[in-house]
């Protein structure tokens, strides 16, 4: 928006009247969607929560069954080691998008974060946005292998209560994750055609303002569904 | 509390003399006002203190806003009023005022809760109230006894009723008594035993009589005709109907015709004892049946059936024992029917109503509902049986089915089972 | 819809608007996009008042035989959720579109084509939902759906479908809308204009939509659930797999009962523009008015129970949800107080938007008191579910939110078309209104409190209904008519109706300080608010014509554009596609699918690529 602009010529005519907080429209609006993204996600965890422990068969989250509950024995689903890789790869990922803001915002101040090699990297905000979408990308391929190989162990969307309330939950997440991936490979590929500088930071800031959200949530997944027995 | 009595004294008073046509029994048999159970009592009298106080409010705010829109109404030339931008005194005031009216609300309210949704005492009548798509199945733990769409109390004993569904949720009401309570589908073991679902009251202050009742919960098609009867009747008398009701089928073959070969099995197998002893009770009276408890659903002009043809029970019972009504009646006694589906048939013949409490149970009715319960009931998932009958579930006419013979030597044999 | 096909003419104004077919569907302006929602609101109007015309045709006396029962169970499903959907919950917006950027100084919203996307959204999926009509199977499983008779097992048909369908893709429309305007609200006020200068009107709105951001997330997921259960075979409401069969009804009450505040409050916003306007007075306790608008919105996230005492939720768990909704009375109660006072003293003058503002005072008291009836519980065992509930809450919604919606459609006329409306006809649309609203609802309070429950298609004679039920029915016959003279006074007041000026009321806030209609771009100059009624504090004159064009004035105006159509048909198509899984036919919907989300994905490229104005 022209705020620039709208200062110069008053409250009069030309140009846009400056925002009553300073702040930019899509700013608040983002941060009136991450609100309303909140009650989505309290309303599927809740959902989790509630459901946590009353399937009538098998396969659970953390409990072992064994014969006669389960017609075979059944060893705890949910592969916390795994999932930690990717719950970290997820938080690398978030860096790098503050990494990646930080370079958009700097454009016009050449050399600002040093010299040498690891100051050009720092100042790349292509490598940035790359990078969190690549860790991403590598995030929902966790995912994708979490999911094949629960349904190889019989859980599947239909199997049970945890079944149903895990792969929607996740796969909610997962959708976010993969519109967040898509925004930022078309950020990159603006990037790429015309350059991100400075008067676009706030194209970079609600797309990381909504990355950060997505992670945030993920950690709220992680600690009440995989870490909380 | 002396306040609240005198407020309870008052406020009954008033609503005698506001709602006297709403307590009046003859017209207005499924009021909420009566007071025949210990239950209503209770809401009665908590509802009255919530109507005084809400008309006290109604009739204060109406008089207060056509007072201002009357006094203030425009006069030509007037000046500007003044500014008025509020009153904080004023504001403080119905901030409080409002707040001491839902006090005084609030308390009966919450002692009422406790008590209606107490424990019922130990020595209550246990009924178990099931729900179908669209009709009302009735359980007697302590006697055994499975019944459909008319539920027996003794005068002036607890009835606990425990609440469950097989398909949707259904709401169980009988507006004179007391209710609502939904039934919600409630598994015998399980996370899901937390709910209380069920509903106790003492039909106390009553004579013997036929309460309505109805499912309050829209539940699908036939909502509007998933109804059943309450009879209260003295403790003698459902001893009686207890008794009775335990018995396996039983019926009085009027003098035989020669039945054809198969009847004699389904008959031998249906013991035809002679009927009980006409003193003991075995149905409410259906001549002192109160004119708000009898039907008058009209029969649909499609279906017409002749009221002349007699029926012949034995060959009946046979029909029955071996025709598709086996997928789903039981009827206790009879080896082929003990399926689970439908009502339970064993002594319909000493039901007051069928379909749901839709139609009295007379020949013309059974008959008509039988060769086409759908067109009787819509949604109904009873087959069609009678010959020539438009289904509506498969949208064809049946090109083969129940003569309206067949149907008439049914009817006779349902009808003796009392 | 015809109405809005052509722009009325205003000859004393300077400004031209675009007319033609397409200048509506390309339009992104506030005031165009309002007058869109108003119009398609009022021909849902005429559709759920049909269908209840229909119910009542069919009640009107024992064993109708009228209609089938599964055409009443689609009737009375589809009237409840038109009126509140697809009826006030827009008209709202259009007033919220109308009257928001010119209430705070404003030249548009934050986002105009998202303001567009909004109320297509609505049309498609007013559209989608309502053709289930024409293969025979509106939806017909109540308007808030319970669960298990909504899951598949009980309700194989498409009915369910198009019901959840259609609540998805209206529920985007609303959350669109809600992310707009309280970003507009927040960053676009003029200067002086701060929060407790704001118009009352704009604060109900603005609470409004902080309860739709939080609330509708929540029907969202309760669809989601039942979507997959029906269509990919989850559990979520399979109570034989464990499951709680009160899952839905708790989130559908979590969103239902903000649901009533989001239906009531732009209601009460208006009556607190026109109360005043025609007291020559400001609204009494204007702070007030806004706190208990901010506490009413809180506590109802906190007594959506109370639509479940009869589940059996357990004596605990009854007083606490009783004692929440009791304290809710308090807020309310004292708003019906401020408005009273506000008259209180003032010089009133009875036009038609005054006649209707104080019916909404009168007739929403007495909902609000039959509702402290039902607060508690013992006295609710014998009350839901009937006819009693009926009545309330049509207390609540047409004696409430419709009276308040008839009042701002009378006074905000004049600002949307440049023309006044009939007093004369409003004058016995407004009596008919009333006296068919008393006559249809109060007897239902007595048909409810004497054995009669709701949602059923026949009653039986000899319960003593008959005359009750007869009275209703010639109350909703006789409300038929004052509808057809409602629309008769708009339709002809657009050529007919006398010129107004830029206040034809005398009114005090800011948006009649623009001349009627008012330009494209509201205020060639961005007012400085001085007060909260700064036409009658000196604070501002009125304009009354704005000669020159935004381009002629130098003022960036956002270029129209259809791509928000095209986004919001490809999102309808896509979950449309869905159905063709119950048809038999999943690769033609997944094809449907795969196919309208690449579509939809384009455009959105498409637009958001695409300046919103020409660059300078």
């Amino acid at each position: 928006m022209a705020t620039a602009a709208a200062a110069a010529a008053g409250v009069v005519g030309h140009g846009h009247p400056p925002t009553t907080t300073g702040l930019e429209h899509r700013k608040i609006a983002i941060w009136a969607f991450i609100g309303s993204e909140c009650m989505l996600f309290t309303s599927l965890i809740s959902t989790y929560l509630a459901y946590k422990g009353r399937s009538v068969t098998g396969p659970f989250p953390h409990e072992v069954c064994n014969p006669p509950q389960c017609a075979t024995t059944m060893q705890p689903i949910l592969d916390i080691p795994v999932t930690s890789v990717s719950t970290f790869v997820l938080l690398m990922s978030s860096l790098a998008m503050v990494m990646g803001l930080a370079a958009v915002q700097n454009k016009d101040k050449p050399g600002w974060a040093g010299t040498g090699w690891w100051a050009r990297i720092q100042e790349s905000s292509r490598i940035w946005i790359m990078m969190t979408a690549i860790l991403g990308a590598t995030f929902l391929g966790f995912q994708a292998y979490e999911f094949t190989s629960f349904v190889h162990e019989g859980l599947t969307i239909r199997k049970n209560l945890f079944g149903s309330s895990f792969f929607t939950l996740t796969g909610f997440h997962g959708a976010h994750v993969t519109v967040g991936v898509l925004w930022l490979l078309t950020l990159y590929a603006i990037d790429v055609r015309r350059g991100l500088g400075p008067k676009d930071a706030l194209l970079v800031d609600i797309a990381a303002l909504y990355w950060h959200f997505v992670d945030v949530v993920w950690i709220a997944i992680f600690t009440l569904v995989y870490l909380i027995k | 509390m002396p306040a609240d009595s005198r407020l309870r004294r008052l406020a009954q008073a008033a609503l005698t003399a506001a709602l006297i046509g709403l307590a009046g029994c003859v017209q207005n048999p499924n009021s909420v006002f009566h007071s025949r159970t210990d239950f209503n009592r209770d809401v009665t009298s908590l509802f009255t203190i919530i109507i005084v106080m809400g008309t006290a409010v109604f009739i204060f705010t109406e008089i207060l806003l056509i007072y201002a829109i009357w006094r203030f109404r425009a006069k030509p030339g007037a000046p500007r009023p003044e500014q008025v931008h509020g009153n904080t005194k004023l504001e403080i005031l119905w901030t409080v005022l409002p707040a001491v009216v839902l006090a005084v609300i609030a308390v009966p309210t919450v002692t009422t809760i406790f008590k209606t949704q107490a424990r019922a005492t130990s020595d209550a009548v246990q009924i178990e109230v099931i729900g179908h798509q669209w009709w009302w199945e009735f359980r007697y733990p302590q006697s055994g006894v499975t019944t459909a769409n008319e539920v027996y109390m003794p005068l002036g004993k607890t009835i606990d009723f425990k609440l469950n569904t097989v398909d949707v949720i259904h709401s169980f009401w009988i507006p004179a008594l007391g209710g609502k309570r939904d039934a919600v589908y409630t598994p015998n073991s399980g996370w899901l035993k937390y709910r209380q679902s069920n509903l106790w009251f003492t039909a106390d202050s009553t004579t013997e009589d036929v309460f309505n009742g109805f499912c309050a919960e829209y539940c699908g098609t036939s909502h509007a005709n998933m109804r059943f009867r309450a009879m209260v009747v003295s403790q003698a008398s459902f001893d009686s109907w207890i008794a009775q009701q335990q018995k396996p089928a039983v019926y009085s073959a009027p003098a035989p015709t020669p039945p054809p070969a198969p009847g004699r099995r389904a008959a031998a197998a249906a013991p035809a004892t002679a009927a009980p002893a006409t003193a003991s009770f075995i149905a409410f009276d259906r001549a002192k049946m109160p004119a708000h408890a009898v039907p008058r659903t009209p029969i649909p002009a499609s279906i017409h059936y002749d009221t002349t043809l007699v029926g012949d029970p034995v060959r009946g019972a046979t029909l029955t024992a071996s025709s598709s009504c086996i997928a789903c009646h039981t009827i206790r006694g009879v080896p082929t029917m003990q399926a689970k589906v439908g009502p339970d048939l064993t002594h319909v013949g000493s039901r007051l109503t069928i379909g749901g409490g839709l139609f009295p149970n007379d020949a013309k009715h059974l008959a008509s509902w039988i060769k086409n319960s759908g067109a009787m009931k819509p949604g109904s998932f009873m087959t069609t049986l009678g010959v020539g009958q438009y289904d509506p579930k498969s949208k064809l006419t049946l090109s083969f089915g129940l003569t309206d013979q067949q149907i008439a030597d049914i009817v006779a044999y349902l009808q003796a089972l009392k | 819809m015809a109405t809005a096909a052509t722009a009325p003419a205003h000859v004393h104004s300077g400004y031209h608007e675009p007319t033609g077919v397409w200048s509506w569907l390309t339009t992104v302006d506030h005031k165009r996009i309002g007058a869109l929602y108003l119009y398609t609101a009022l021909a849902w109007f005429a559709v759920g008042g049909l269908e209840a015309v229909m119910i009542r045709i069919q009640l009107q006396g024992p064993n109708g035989r009228f209609i089938s029962a599964d055409t009443y169970n689609q009737l009375f499903t589809m009237h409840g959720t038109t009126m509140v959907f697809l009826v006030i919950m827009p008209m709202s917006a259009a007033f919220f579109n109308l009257l928001i950027p010119l209430q705070i100084g404003a030249r548009d919203v934050a986002f105009p084509r998202l303001n567009a996307f909004s109320y297509w959204v609505y049309l498609f999926g007013s559209l989608f939902m309502n053709a289930s009509w024409l293969i025979g199977a509106a939806p017909d499983g109540g308007w808030f759906g319970y669960t298990p008779l909504t899951t598949y097992q009980y309700s194989s048909g498409l009915n369910i479908d198009f019901w959840l369908l259609g609540l998805q893709i209206l529920g985007v429309s609303s959350l669109a809308a809600a992310f707009n305007f309280i970003t507009t609200i927040i960053n676009m006020r003029a200067p002086g204009m701060n929060l407790m200068r704001m118009p009352v009107f704009t604060w109900m709105a603005f609470v409004v939509q902080f309860l739709l951001v939080l609330a509708f997330p929540v029907i969202t997921i309760a669809l989601v659930f039942l979507q997959f259960d029906r269509f990919f075979g989850t559990q979520f409401y399979q109570a034989a797999a464990g499951a709680d069969p009160l899952l839905w009804q708790h989130l559908f009450w979590i969103f239902g009962h903000p649901e009533v505040y989001i239906l009531i409050l732009p209601a009460f916003g208006l009556v607190s523009e026109v109360l005043p306007t025609f007291s020559r007075k400001p609204l009494f306790g204007y702070a007030v008015m806004v706190y208990s608008a901010i506490l009413i919105a809180f506590l109802g996230f906190g007594v959506w129970a109370h639509h479940m005492f009869a589940v059996g939720m357990g004596p605990v768990a009854d007083t606490l949800f009783a004692l929440t909704t009791m304290l809710i009375g308090i807020p309310t109660g004292v708003k019906i107080f401020n408005w009273i006072f506000t008259m209180w003293g003032g010089d009133i003058r009875f036009t038609t938007p005054m006649k209707f503002a104080i019916a909404l005072v009168g007739l929403f008291t007495i909902g609000g008191i039959s509702g402290v009836m039902h607060a508690s519980p013992p006295a609710d065992l014998q009350q839901t579910d009937t006819y009693f509930i009926v009545a309330h809450f049509h207390y609540v919604l047409f004696g409430g939110s419709m009276m308040g919606l008839w009042a701002g459609v009378y006074y905000y006329y004049p600002k949307l078309t440049g023309k006044m409306m009939s007093e004369k006809l409003g004058s016995w649309h407004f009596w008919l209104t009333f006296i068919a609203m008393n006559l249809t609802f109060m007897p239902m309070h007595w048909s409810g409190l004497l054995g009669m429950p709701r949602r059923t298609w026949v009653y039986d004679a000899g319960q003593g209904l008959e005359i009750w039920n007869l009275v209703s029915s010639l109350g909703a016959y006789l409300q038929a008519v004052a509808v057809i003279l409602g629309f008769w006074n708009m339709w002809r007041s657009r050529k007919a109706g006398a010129v107004a000026g830029a206040n034809p009321w005398g009114a005090g806030t800011l948006e009649w300080s623009t001349p009627s209609p008012p330009p494209e771009y509201n205020y060639a100059v961005i007012p400085t608010v001085t007060s909260r009624y700064p036409m009658w504090d000196g604070g501002m004159q009125a304009t009354e014509s704005s000669p020159k064009s935004a381009k002629e004035l130098g003022i960036p105006m956002p270029n129209p554009t259809i791509k928000p159509l095209f986004v919001a048909l490809f999102m309808t198509l896509m979950l449309a596609s869905m159905l063709l899984m119950h048809k038999g036919m999943p690769t033609a919907a997944v094809a449907g699918i795969i196919t309208f989300a690449v579509l939809m994905t384009l455009s959105l490229y498409s637009w958001l690529l695409t300046p919103l104005e020409d660059e300078h």
